[in-house]
């Protein structure tokens, strides 16, 4: 953007400015900013300045009612230097005048934030400032100590033609009803007009003039005021019922009707205006109030996402997308339903990516675009972008709309950054409780592996060398004990090999239909030697239940081992199926001391060990492992006391999830 | 050495787990080969024709599961799978490629001798025409006159009641699949499936069991087959 350095007043050469103003005082810039063509080169070059000399800056706007004759395009280019002074670094103050002399605003607030320097544009002689006086005459009457740089702005040149602004739309409702205010007002003035007198008709007509400016802006009162003049002329004007003017006199009435129609519709756009701004503000916290409330509800950053996209469509009544960066800080190319980005999209929200700024339609890159992208920054990293998308021929977006967006997307970066490092920490969190379990596994696996093992090693060695006062005896002791603990060691594998495969998700249910009878003896048969004379009950019903029976009699082995460990010898243990409701039920009882209370669940997780029991050799890995069976056939176990004394333990299984073909009932 | 011996030919890569075998079988009066690899255990099975074979499934170079088949191919040899535990799929494989039985590690001498009895009988029957009345224990089988009694006591069982315990009275001591089951009894035509034989099982249990989930006669190998239990000793 072409922009020459300072033309300074002062007389001061670049960099003598900080000698110059001879004080300690830090130089500070200000800029004020506006939606005057050329006001970004003013600050363009403000932020050179400042930066030539490590000097901070800011930039003013003063937020008052916009002039009353502002266009779209002017507020449009307002929302884009405001942008850019964020942008260059600027501090941005925003606040509304107290009173309307803009140099006063600009003094004081120079006083009050210590600034050294001030830039202007070089305002073109126009009729304004020979009326009003520019700002700079009022600034040199100041008392301040200020160096004062007047920039020459030129429009820029740079910045593509903004989507077609529209010309205020002629409201035609407006437009009749104020041609009809102009008939009441005819008809009425005919009614009275004997009895009252020209001026009261005029005052009639002035009402009209007046209720058009307030009601229905620029045109309307302009074509009642044009109407009210002709009819009054032409109705009671001598010589009445032509448009001839005798009396010069008249033609100051109807540049007096003109006039305050004029300075009446001032005023009350002058208020519209004020009352927009304050619409627009008020809706911008309303939704920004919404956001943080949804925001608030915290969650993952996918629940996030699953609230913000709905919340903002409906806000907003625009298609969203937040695309989020993935954890090396690139925008993943998007994948899901209803998301899909076209080629040009994708270079959109990459250019967002780099240069952390707004693109798309209504900006200046990608202004053709329908979609707008807003970046969503991290305090460490770029959290992704949030797209929104245009309805193409809808025209410009206003440019209040880019004020609210830009801190709706901050505001949701903050929230998804948030979630993120929670995120983090519970997934280190879970990650240590992992390492935790890990090492008690270990420690206990390799305290129950190496017990029995020691025994073998020890009563091999004693066989290989036997003492010299060694009993006939001894060797069929020591080689029962090593059988023992050969077996014992057998189980733990197993259940090691077991719990990992079931923990793994290899291992599937393979249902079919079992005969229940078949899968409770072979378990029994396993066991026949631990059981010895221990009287066992079995009672089930002649049912086909759906269930892996594999895995079923390896969870009923663990049930049955875990009964014979935790009861008296030749205690006796019950086996029991029956059917309740959609499950089957089969449950495993022993007459031993039963559960401390409270240990109902916690005796099914892994490595637990009762506490009130007797201590016995064992990983703590055969009720989890029945657990884990359990589950993989959609099941549930539950422990507890029976009041009779003794545990009891059931699994209970879903009667359904086979498939039909498999139906025993069939003709033989 | 006295050529009466029966020769057990033992293809195991593991040397510990084949000097067991050697030293048991030895002890127990059997004479004993060795091989440790696939194509080694191929030759000696086909060179020395052993009377049965030990078979793991493990190979170094090679599926157990393979060397089974090729060699049911051309031979009648029992073969006995050695296999670990949780291989179901494998076993029931092994089982109905030809193999005549399985055995899972660990095992203990005495299952190992059995099952090594069992295939040298069923192995000298099948050289001998079948018997019209065969007698495990107390149940009594008359193919002649389709007639079965348990202690004494006539048992009346459907045809296809018949013919399921024909299968297994038959192997008696073997293994046999829910596959090779279906096969013997409802044979191709039948669109026969595994519930099939678990339904009879039930009933057949019911005739002859006085408890069947403690059964002494038709044992359950859950996941593979069943196996009438065989009065060896």
């Amino acid at each position: 953007m072409p922009c020459r350095p300072s033309l300074d007043p002062s007389g001061t050469k670049p960099g003598e400015d900080d000698a110059a103003a001879g004080t300690v005082r830090k130089a500070r810039f200000m800029v004020p900013v506006d939606g005057r063509p050329g006001c970004s080169g003013l600050i363009r070059a403000t932020c050179r300045m400042a930066e030539a000399r490590g000097a901070a800056w800011i930039g003013v706007h003063l937020d008052g009612p916009r002039p009353l004759i502002s266009s779209r395009a002017e507020e449009r280019r307002l929302s884009d230097n405001l942008l850019l002074t964020e942008e260059l670094g600027a501090d941005l103050i925003r606040l509304s005048p107290r009173t309307r002399n803009e140099a006063r605003e600009l003094l004081t607030l120079a006083r009050t934030h210590q600034v050294t320097h001030l830039v202007l544009g070089r305002v073109e002689s126009n009729w304004r400032t020979r009326l009003a006086g520019s700002v700079l005459e009022d600034l040199s009457r100041g008392d301040l100590e200020l160096i004062i740089h007047v920039v020459p702005t030129q429009p820029s040149a740079a910045p593509p033609a903004p989507a077609p602004v529209r010309p205020e739309a002629l409201d035609l409702g407006n437009l009749g009803i104020a041609i009809g205010f102009v008939a009441l007002a005819t008809g009425v003035g005919f009614l009275v007009f004997h009895y009252l007198g020209l001026a009261d008709v005029i005052m009639l007509y002035m009402l009209c003039i007046t209720a058009a400016a307030t009601q229905f802006g620029r045109w309307p009162t302009l074509i009642a005021s044009v109407l009210s003049i002709l009819a009054l002329d032409f109705c009671f004007i001598e010589p009445r019922y032509t448009f001839v003017l005798t009396d010069i006199q008249h033609i100051g009435t109807f540049a007096m009707m003109l006039g305050v129609g004029w300075v009446i519709l001032g005023l009350a756009e002058r208020i519209r205006a004020q009352t927009r701004l304050a619409q627009n503000q008020e809706r911008h916290t309303r939704t920004l109030y919404r956001l943080g409330k949804v925001l608030a509800e915290g969650g993952s950053v996918a629940a996030i996402q699953q609230r913000v996209v709905p919340f903002l469509r409906q806000e907003l009544d625009l298609p969203v997308a937040l695309l989020l960066c993935d954890a090396k800080g690139r925008l993943p190319v998007p994948v899901g339903p209803g998301l899909r980005l076209e080629a040009e999209e994708l270079e959109v929200a990459r250019a967002v990516m780099e240069r952390g700024v707004p693109v798309g339609h209504g900006t200046e890159c990608f202004t053709q675009s329908p979609c707008l992208m807003l970046p969503m920054p991290g305090t460490e990293r770029p959290l992704g972008v949030l797209g929104l998308w245009f309805t193409p021929g809808a025209g410009a977006m206003p440019a209040s709309r880019l004020d609210l967006l830009i801190p709706l997307a901050s505001q949701i970066a903050l929230a998804l950054e948030r979630a993120s490092l929670a995120e983090d920490r519970t997934e280190a969190r879970i990650q240590a409780e992992h390492e935790q379990l890990r090492s008690t596994l270990l420690s206990s696996i390799s305290h129950d592996l190496r017990t029995p093992l020691g025994t073998i090693t020890g009563a091999t060695t004693t066989l290989l060398n036997p003492g010299p006062q060694s009993a006939p005896g001894d060797p069929k002791v020591l080689l029962g004990t090593i059988l023992q603990e050969s077996r014992r060691l057998l189980r733990m594998v197993n259940n090691l090999l077991d719990i990992t495969r079931l923990e793994s998700g290899l291992v599937q249910a393979k249902k079919e239909w079992a005969a229940i009878e078949e899968v409770v003896g072979s378990a029994l048969s396993h066991l026949e030697e631990q059981l010895g004379a221990r009287p066992v009950s079995v009672e089930l019903p002649e049912i086909w239940v759906p269930m892996d029976p594999v895995l079923m009699e390896q969870a009923l082995i663990n049930l049955l081992d875990n009964a014979i460990k935790f009861s008296p010898p030749g205690s006796a243990i019950e086996v029991r199926g029956w059917v309740e409701g959609d499950r089957f039920r089969l449950s495993v009882a022993d007459e031993g001391p039963g559960l401390p209370p409270g240990e109902e669940e916690l005796i099914f997780e892994k490595l637990y060990r009762g506490t009130g029991r007797p201590v016995t050799p064992g990983a703590g890995l055969g009720l989890a492992i029945c657990k884990g069976i359990a589950q993989a056939h959609g099941g549930t176990i539950t422990a507890r006391t029976r009041p009779q004394g003794g545990a009891q333990i059931v699994i209970a299984l879903p009667m359904d999830g086979i498939s039909p073909e498999l139906n025993p009932d069939f003709n033989p | 050495m006295p050529p009466e011996q029966p020769l057990v030919l033992i293809v195991e890569d593991d040397s510990h787990l084949r000097q067991y075998l050697t030293t048991t079988l030895r002890s127990h009066g059997f004479d004993v080969a060795e091989a440790t690899t696939w194509e080694e255990g191929k030759r000696l099975a086909l060179g020395l024709t052993p009377d049965v074979m030990l078979l793991d499934l493990g190979l170094p170079d090679g599926d157990g599961l393979s060397l089974a088949r090729e060699l049911r191919a051309v031979s009648r040899i029992p073969i006995i799978v050695v296999s670990a535990r949780g291989r179901e799929e494998d076993k029931v494989l092994a089982l109905d490629m030809g193999a005549d039985d399985y055995i899972t590690k660990p095992f203990g001498s005495s299952e190992l001798l059995a099952r090594i009895r069992v295939a040298l009988r069923h192995a000298a029957d099948l050289s001998a025409p079948a018997p019209m009345v065969v007698e495990v224990g107390s149940l009594r089988m008359d193919f002649a006159s389709r007639e079965v009694s348990l202690e004494q006591k006539p048992v009346r069982l459907t045809r296809n009641e018949f013919d399921l315990l024909a299968v297994l009275i038959r192997h008696a001591g073997q293994v046999i699949t829910n596959g090779q089951l279906l096969q013997e009894v409802w044979g191709d035509s039948a669109k026969a499936h595994a519930t099939y034989v678990r339904v009879y099982m039930r009933s057949l249990r019911k005739k002859l069991e006085a408890d069947p989930t403690r059964p002494r006669l038709l044992l359950t190998e859950l996941g593979i087959g069943y196996r009438l239990k065989p009065d060896l000793d």
